[in-house]
């Protein structure tokens, strides 16, 4: 076993450096699950916390657009939502902190870096399965729904959405790294796109008067389709509380998610690596 | 395969902090930050023989720890090169990859996997791990409730289970017990009978002379003087004595 640090890095390798990845998947693996627990270790109720967390974030939302503003009553429609891009926005804001949080593991280690981006995402990953969960049983005691084959979607629509979440948690800390202030930056980010996509206002919304300019558009934001596939594979299509049937699933949104995913992904798995020999240079 | 385990040459780093003054107006206005060029190696060689514990000496900010991180490749120089032949491990911070809020146990997989092993070595190495880091009864324990001697015994003892052949060691045996202290340079001295190589930064000029056979003396990036390690140390006492008459 020889290693040779010159000024050109060995990441120029792509085999090299997936099977470097994949040599390394326990550590991944232990990271992933070991900061989960240190992050639960000193609250009283522990890992019913990652159930919690999603549920209180949606029924927050559900008691200002439903309630006090009402635009949208469906609790399941938020839901679905919310959790589909609460897992990508803790991938975003928790990718850009990896490295910097976790600067003595870079300076003392060499590991392809990419490593904790990824290790950040299987934390948010895990979560985000246990919401599936928590949504289906919310679907099935308010809305006596149970899906059927359409879960098959998930096994599309999952693995695209963790590329395109890997994708952009390496773009966040490719940019953060250098340049701090996007961390700072990254809550307003989230919020807007949050309003930005199909989950405190309904789908109905985009045909009305009120809708602006912006309407024309909002196909094109990657929630828009990711969301409409994840609700066609789960829950059902309902109007003030009666089931009308499960939700219609448009192939064209999958394709165009795809699409998204395999760009955002390649495009940023591909500037982090080509940047992460100067990462040591930023701590 | 040569008898040299680790080579460096030419190795050259340089780091462009950003400098701080105090803020004009026109520098405000003006775009760009100031930066200061500093030099943390400059041209530096040598090469380290398989079986040799070898010495790096020097003041604060000689380039000592630039130095190490180059030769465990996680940092890029601007030039020259850093080559390590066989298995290395790092001592470079103490509890590197440990999770304070988890358990010893658990840290243990962590600190192991984070330096390159697997899990199913570590689960055969594990109970060899904890004896040697005694710390039978609070393997379970949170490691935030460790003392400071327990955590670096602990890391210390991954450290040496990843079977290296190279070991690089940053001024860390001050910490632990007498002991402790002994048991450690007696697992280094081991690894040097069985042709394993150290390379070893330390402030502590007694243990260079003693447990090292050559050494460097790094002077602002540049070597001062290379040989024996006594003759290095000495070099280097006569240095520190001349400029505090």
């Amino acid at each position: 076993m020889t290693q040779t640090t010159t000024p050109t890095y060995y990441t120029r390798r792509i085999v090299y450096y997936v099977k470097e990845l994949w040599r390394r998947r326990e550590f991944i693996w232990f990271l992933a699950m070991g900061n989960f627990k240190a992050r639960n270790a000193s609250t009283a109720l522990g890992l019913f916390w990652w159930v919690l967390n999603p549920v209180l974030l949606s029924l927050v939302y559900w008691f200002v657009f439903g309630l006090i503003f009402p635009g949208n009553r469906d609790i399941i429609y938020l839901m679905s939502g919310m959790f589909v891009f609460h897992f990508t926005a803790q991938s975003l804001t928790g990718g850009a902190n990896a490295i910097l949080q976790n600067s003595k593991l870079l300076t003392n280690l060499k590991f392809p870096r990419l490593i904790l981006p990824m290790a950040n995402l299987i934390e948010a990953l895990v979560g985000f399965t246990v919401s599936l969960g928590v949504l289906l049983v919310f679907s099935l005691v308010l809305r006596g729904f149970i899906p059927g084959a359409s879960v098959l979607l998930l096994l599309a629509a999952v693995p695209l959405h963790v590329l395109f979440n890997l994708g952009l948690a390496s773009m966040a800390a490719r940019l953060a790294v250098p340049f701090r202030d996007i961390n700072n930056f990254m809550p307003y980010f989230t919020r807007i796109w949050l309003y930005l996509s199909p989950i405190i206002w309904p789908l109905s919304f985009l045909e009305s008067e009120n809708a602006s300019s912006f309407a024309r558009f909002a196909e094109f934001n990657p929630m828009f389709s990711l969301i409409s596939v994840y609700r066609a594979a789960l829950i059902p299509l309902a109007e003030d509380g009666v089931v009308i049937g499960p939700t219609p699933f448009d192939p064209a949104m999958l394709g165009q998610f795809a699409v998204w995913a395999v760009v955002v992904g390649f495009v940023g798995i591909g500037l982090f690596v080509r940047f992460e020999g100067k990462i040591a240079r930023h701590l | 395969m040569s008898r040299a385990s680790i080579v460096v040459e030419d190795l050259y780093v340089r780091f462009r902090p950003y400098i701080e003054r105090k803020p004009t107006l026109r520098r405000s206005l003006g775009r760009q930050r100031t930066h200061e060029e500093v030099v943390a190696l400059d041209h530096v060689s040598f090469a380290v023989n398989r079986g040799e514990a070898f010495g790096v000496i020097g003041k604060n900010g000689a380039g000592k720890s630039t130095l190490l991180r180059c030769v465990a490749g996680t940092l890029r120089p601007n030039g020259g090169k850093a080559v390590v032949h066989g298995k290395t491990s790092t001592l470079l911070q103490l509890g590197v990859g440990f999770i304070p809020e988890l358990t010893g146990r658990r840290n243990i997989y962590l600190g192991g996997l984070a330096a390159g092993m697997r899990k199913h070595d570590i689960e055969e190495r594990f109970d060899e791990i904890v004896e040697y880091a005694e710390l039978e009864d609070a393997i379970d324990r949170p490691m935030k409730t460790y003392s400071s001697g327990m955590f670096s015994r602990l890391a210390f003892s991954v450290a040496m289970n990843l079977d290296p052949e190279v070991l690089l060691l940053d001024e860390i045996l001050a910490v632990g017990d007498a002991s402790f202290q002994e048991k450690s340079m007696q697992a280094m001295r081991n690894l040097l009978d069985r042709a394993g190589t150290i390379l070893f930064v330390s402030h502590s000029l007694g243990s260079v002379e003693e447990f090292c056979d050559r050494a460097i003396w790094l002077d602002r990036g540049v070597v001062a003087a290379e040989g024996t390690a006594s003759n290095v140390v000495d070099q280097y006492r006569k240095s520190v004595t001349q400029q505090r008459p």
